[in-house]
């Protein structure tokens, strides 16, 4: 897959180069998104989803206890 | 003597919109001169130390020659903001991937730490925030003094013989590291997931 995205962005940048518009356009979508989709297959985890658990953090005090001072 | 002043008027209105345009191929240039700094650093730290990219990191790169690729269209076709556009794409892509990748280590857990040597004590995941911040303060600053493009029509890259021969240049040699990563890259990986073991095609 990351092949694919390098040889499609070498692609968009050679017929760009050429002066071929349309075709480097061509190119340049497909390499962005197969490159959104890598994006989102390496981010996702079976256990997690796209969540970061390890970011979250939560109030452990019991609801309305909390003191505004 | 109207007629005198009218010439004189429109003469110097010519001279301001070619430094203008002057001016905004400059700025585009160096970004893209900054960009393939920044691209062969990181060739030279995989190629030399040794440190492979991981998954992420390569996609930060592709992002980084997107940037490019619309300023190289605005070297090649002439200039448009859709070519503005795409590398604004890019940009933000790049942003998005940082943050996420800072995000995914910025919490040592097994398997999960900012991996390769950090420059200057910030991690590449962290740089890469950074240059896609400043790739959009640069294009907004630009945008700002630059202004309207209706200067850059008559003023094509091709009237300003040196410029375009660095541009050339330029793009060029971005096109070069570009074909080396693709050959790297299908090494590193083959054609399945990518890892930071080692080079699949050489074990």
């Amino acid at each position: 897959m990351m092949a694919t995205i390098f040889a499609t962005t070498l692609l968009a940048f050679v017929s760009g180069w050429r002066r071929h518009g349309r075709w480097s356009l061509l190119f340049f979508f497909a390499s962005l998104a197969l490159a959104g989709g890598l994006f989102l297959y390496e981010i996702y985890s079976p256990e997690y989803g796209f969540h970061m658990p390890w970011l979250q953090t939560y109030d452990a005090r019991p609801a309305g206890s909390a003191v505004c001072t | 003597m109207h007629l005198k002043l009218d010439i004189l008027a429109e003469t110097r209105a010519a001279s301001t919109d070619r430094r203008l345009a002057a001016i905004n191929h400059t700025a585009m240039l160096l970004m893209m001169v900054a960009i393939a700094a920044i691209l062969t650093v990181a060739m030279i730290f995989q190629y030399v130390k040794g440190e492979l990219p991981c998954p992420l990191c390569l996609l930060e790169r592709v992002a980084l020659f997107g940037v490019c690729f619309g300023i190289m269209r605005n070297f090649r076709h002439g200039f448009a903001y859709r070519n503005t556009g795409l590398s604004l794409l890019w940009t933000i892509f790049l942003l998005v991937v940082s943050v996420r990748q800072s995000l995914l280590d910025i919490y040592p857990r097994p398997g999960h730490a900012y991996i390769g040597s950090p420059i200057f004590g910030i991690h590449m995941p962290v740089w890469s925030i950074i240059i896609a911040l400043a790739l959009l303060v640069a294009y907004a600053i630009k945008v700002t003094l630059v202004g309207s493009d209706a200067f850059m029509r008559t003023a094509d890259i091709a009237t300003f013989p040196t410029l375009k021969r660095i541009a050339d240049a330029v793009s060029l040699y971005v096109i070069a590291i570009l074909t080396i990563n693709a050959v790297s890259v299908v090494v590193q990986c083959g054609f399945g997931e990518c890892h930071t073991f080692g080079y699949k095609l050489l074990q």
